[in-house]
């Protein structure tokens, strides 16, 4: 087994798990057992077909579940522990659907309920709803009431009103399920930015294509474990892999499998590599 | 025989300042797989609630137009008239199944048409055998997965033997898997039924393959119709009008870009495997290990 | 979650078997009876009687301690309240200040609650075996209007999805650092309006869709609807049923014009 965390040393470990089993009251068990250390920056992809346990895993690191046995530790602090307030000072989560959280009269008034739930100070707070504004590009939709926008814009909304709590770990339950492309792309890269600040992100999905277009590591579930921890470009060589998590792999990627032993490398996520590789031989002679 | 016949339908939803659909002409034959593609917004619902009359009847607006079901007019029918014809499935399996039991979900709509009931309890075994949930009869369609839910709402409809089924975007909640289960249930309604069916996606992926035309709408217009290989070639502009263009498509059209031809074009991974295998690889464009 | 509502315990115990309608009308005339006996021996008797009959019905220990554990409580909460209000009669067995208490407030107490117990935990054998849709079946079967049946039964059915949605609700604000059951008054409401607003949209949003599927699904097509599910009365069930009306008939002669004190 991985060996135990020890607090102090290797701070860049924001998160850590350590034999997570998690039961819900019918006797469900979401989580047999599962342990994963994530690093401060990193861009994780939580993938895995429904029911696989990711949702119950990522409200285990917010607090909203209390691990049945094992160990979370967040930024050295055990999360059993913590009260759920505080820890969403550090842990932001996101849920899939914004309309279980949608409230407020104006965008503006969403996006200050989670500071001002937090008690931070009237200039704080002020600060930090710009920003969120401001990140998730909300700025003209302040006064909206959230209700009467698209659900792109409300995904939008309920997202900033998690970074205007100024966490350093965003969670996000597929959020980009029901968006054109359009908006999920806009919404990738305002994610991207986050990231690049130095936020840690953890993106739930079952989109293959975002995953190989945006995270820096996969970790496939399936029925309450983790199967596969890897860089985007091993969990596509594996099908196998990722049939069992209920995940189908983009098309090009099944091409490229299908093609393998023609010397295409069996990795391929977009088209333009696969096009790429395919005619790779004959621009050479 | 014409299964749907829109002429020059406009509709506004009460409330709403633009037209959800504007000046919108459509006729799908009677054993045809249409797919209508476009992203949010772009009118794929409405023409769902107009093909089963919701629209006008029970979702009130302007209406402009005229829509034949079957060959007779919407106007003086009534929804449960039209819907001993066609079938629809919606987008969230959440509220449309109502009852306590499988069972009875699938047998609602043949117990409101007063159908005999040996004859019910068959039509419940055909239809949840042809979903792949034959057995699931007494669960509750709460404990179901999503796709099970889709299975069971289908199957729901099939019941009824319509002639036509209309799906809103049936796979919106679905893992891929859940998604793949369902395609492979459209793909025998059509296949072994020859049923008319009439199926909204904002993607094209899985139903390019087997889908006799494509519909491609955009702010309440239909801007294209033909067959999957003329509507999906060109992956560009489908990207501007906010549709995720098939990747195979995708492909196909970067391989006649470089290669200067106009002659790929690919609607399976089978089919563009053995091309690109035949005349691409087969002429050494491969760098081999 | 959906144990909550869902009683049911899948068995094939006699009082599964028995028609629907039978146990509808028996737990009706139970609780007639109820009304009808006044003293503590007779309430006893029939509590006891209920009791049985729950063991009959092989209910998992869980179930059956679950479901009572709400009965008791009210029942311990009449014991104690009751005399506070009634405080008549003779003699006294305490008191506190203006507080007395008497034994026959006392006694008084002890029936009622006898009583209430009766008619909460008689509901619990028709839930204990038979399934919801078959309760509604046999409702409208008795004559309840086909839409009064469909409403009940779609109540039933949406009501763990509706409290798993406020489960989610109340989890998708407590992730936003709200903290319920604590602050002011003012703050406590506005926590209450944090849940119920996305709650009511929810539930809009369900129903709307909800009549559009009943309306596809050819709902109020036809006023003759044929129903898949049927029951035919037994020999059995009609044993079952004369057995009832015995249970309810034998005491009412004995109190009525024997002048018994039941
Ligand atoms: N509130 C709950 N009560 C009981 N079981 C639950 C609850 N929520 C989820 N589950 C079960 O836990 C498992 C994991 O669910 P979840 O974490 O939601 O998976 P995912 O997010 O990957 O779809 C599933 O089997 C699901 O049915
Ligand atoms: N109930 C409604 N009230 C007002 N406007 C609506 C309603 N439903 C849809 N619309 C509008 O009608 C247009 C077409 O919507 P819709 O047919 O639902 O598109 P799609 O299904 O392709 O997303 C959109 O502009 C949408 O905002
Ligand atoms: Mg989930
Ligand atoms: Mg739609």
């Amino acid at each position: 087994m991985i060996p135990a965390p020890s607090p102090g040393q290797g701070d860049d470990k924001i998160i850590s798990v350590r034999n997570l089993r998690f039961t819900y009251e019918g006797g469900v068990v979401a989580i047999t057992d599962l342990s994963i250390d994530i690093r401060k920056g990193d861009y994780v992809a939580l993938v895995g077909g429904n029911g696989s346990g990711k949702t119950t895993f990522a409200k285990n690191l917010n607090g909203l579940l209390r691990p049945s046995s094992g160990i979370v530790t967040i930024r050295g602090r055990d999360a059993a522990r913590t009260a759920v307030p505080e820890l969403a000072k550090i842990v932001g989560y996101a849920f899939q659907n914004p309309d279980y959280q949608l409230f407020c009269a104006t965008v503006e008034e969403e996006v200050r309920f989670g500071p001002l739930n937090l008690g931070y100070s009237e200039d704080d707070i002020r600060r930090k709803v710009e920003r969120a504004l401001d990140a998730m590009n909300l700025q003209h939709l302040r006064d909206k009431p959230p209700l009467s926008l698209r659900l792109g814009e409300r995904r939008r909304v309920s997202i900033a009103s998690v970074i205007a709590m100024d966490p350093d770990i965003f969670i996000l339950d597929e959020p980009t399920t029901g968006l054109d492309t359009e908006e999920s792309d806009m919404l990738m890269q305002k994610l991207q930015n986050l990231n690049v600040e130095g936020k840690t992100i953890i993106l739930i999905t079952h989109d293959m294509r975002l995953v190989s277009e945006h995270a820096k590591r996969v970790v496939v579930m399936s029925v309450g474990r983790i199967i596969l921890d890897s860089d985007p470009r091993g969990a596509f060589s594996d099908l196998e892999i990722l049939r069992r998590s209920n995940l189908e792999p983009p098309a090009v990627t099944k091409l490229a499998h299908a093609l393998k032993d023609k010397g295409i490398p069996a990795d391929v996520i977009s088209p333009q590599e696969l096009v790429f590789h395919l005619l790779r031989g004959g621009e050479s002679r | 025989m014409k299964a749907l016949e829109l002429k020059d339908v406009r509709f506004k939803y009460r409330g709403s300042d633009n037209w959800a659909l504007d000046s919108v002409s459509l006729v799908v034959e009677k054993g045809e797989f249409i797919t209508v593609l476009g992203c949010n917004g772009s009118g794929k619902s409405t023409i769902c609630l107009l093909a089963n009359g919701l629209v006008p009847h029970a979702i009130q607006g302007d209406f402009e137009g005229s829509v034949e079901i079957f060959e007779k007019p919407v106007m003086g029918r009534t929804v449960a008239e039209i819907a001993t014809k066609v079938g629809i499935v919606f987008q969230e399996p959440e509220s449309q199944l109502f009852c306590m039991s499988v069972e009875e979900e699938v047998a609602f709509g043949p117990e409101n048409l007063a159908v005999p009931r040996h004859e019910i309890r068959e039509r419940v075994e055909w239809a949840l055998e042809l979903v792949g949930m034959k057995g699931y009869n007494d669960r509750s369609p709460f404990s179901l997965s999503g796709g099970q839910k889709q299975r069971v709402a289908i199957a729901a409809s099939l019941s009824m033997h319509p002639d036509m089924l209309v799906l809103d975007e049936p796979a919106y909640a679905l893992d891929p898997i859940g998604r793949h289960d369902l395609y492979s249930v459209l793909r025998e309604l059509k296949g072994k039924h020859g049923m008319t069916v009439i199926l909204a996606e904002r993607d094209a992926e899985e139903a390019a393959a087997f889908s006799d035309r494509i519909v491609i709408m955009n702010k309440g217009k239909v801007v294209d119709v033909g067959p999957p290989r003329d509507t999906l070639r060109n992956p560009d502009k489908l990207k501007r009008m906010g549709i995720q263009p098939p990747q195979l498509s995708e492909v196909a059209s970067l391989l006649n870009a470089r290669l200067s031809t106009s002659k790929y074009s690919f609607l399976t991974v089978d089919e563009a495997e053995s091309t690109i295998t035949r005349e691409i690889i087969g002429r050494g464009g491969v760098v081999r290990k | 979650m959906t144990g909550f509502v869902d009683l049911y315990t899948e068995g094939n115990t006699f009082l599964h078997r028995v028609d629907p309608r039978v146990k509808i009308t028996a737990v009706i005339l139970l609780s007639i009876l109820a009304f009808v006996l006044s003293s503590l021996e007779a309430l006893a008797v029939l509590l006891a009687f209920i009791m049985v009959l729950v063991v009959l019905s092989r209910t998992p220990l869980a179930k059956t301690a679950f479901s009572f554990k709400f009965v008791f409580r009210l029942m311990l909460l009449i014991v104690i309240l009751w005399p506070l209000f009634d405080r008549s009669g003779e003699p006294v067995i305490a008191s506190f200040g203006p507080l007395v208490l008497t034994e026959p407030a006392l006694l008084r107490g002890v029936t009622s609650a006898t009583r209430i117990g009766c008619l909460a935990t008689v509901w619990y054998i028709l839930m204990f075996t038979t399934q919801q849709r078959d309760i509604v079946r046999a409702l409208v079967k008795l004559g309840i209007r086909f839409d009064f049946g469909l409403t009940l039964a779609i109540s039933l059915r949406f009501f763990p999805t509706f409290s798993a949605t406020i489960g989610s609700i109340m989890d998708a604000q407590r992730a936003r650092g709200l903290e319920f059951g604590k602050g002011g008054p003012l703050k406590r409401t506005r926590n209450y309006v944090a849940v119920l607003i996305p709650a009511i949209v929810s539930a809009m949003r369900t129903a709307d869709g909800l009549s559009w599927a009943l309306q596809s699904r050819a709902y109020g097509a036809r006023l003759d609807r044929t129903y898949l599910r049927d029951f035919k009365m037994k020999w059995s069930d009609y044993l079952a049923l004369a057995a009832v009306v015995l249970v309810l008939v034998l005491p009412l002669t004995a109190k009525y014009v024997f002048g018994m004190e039941l």
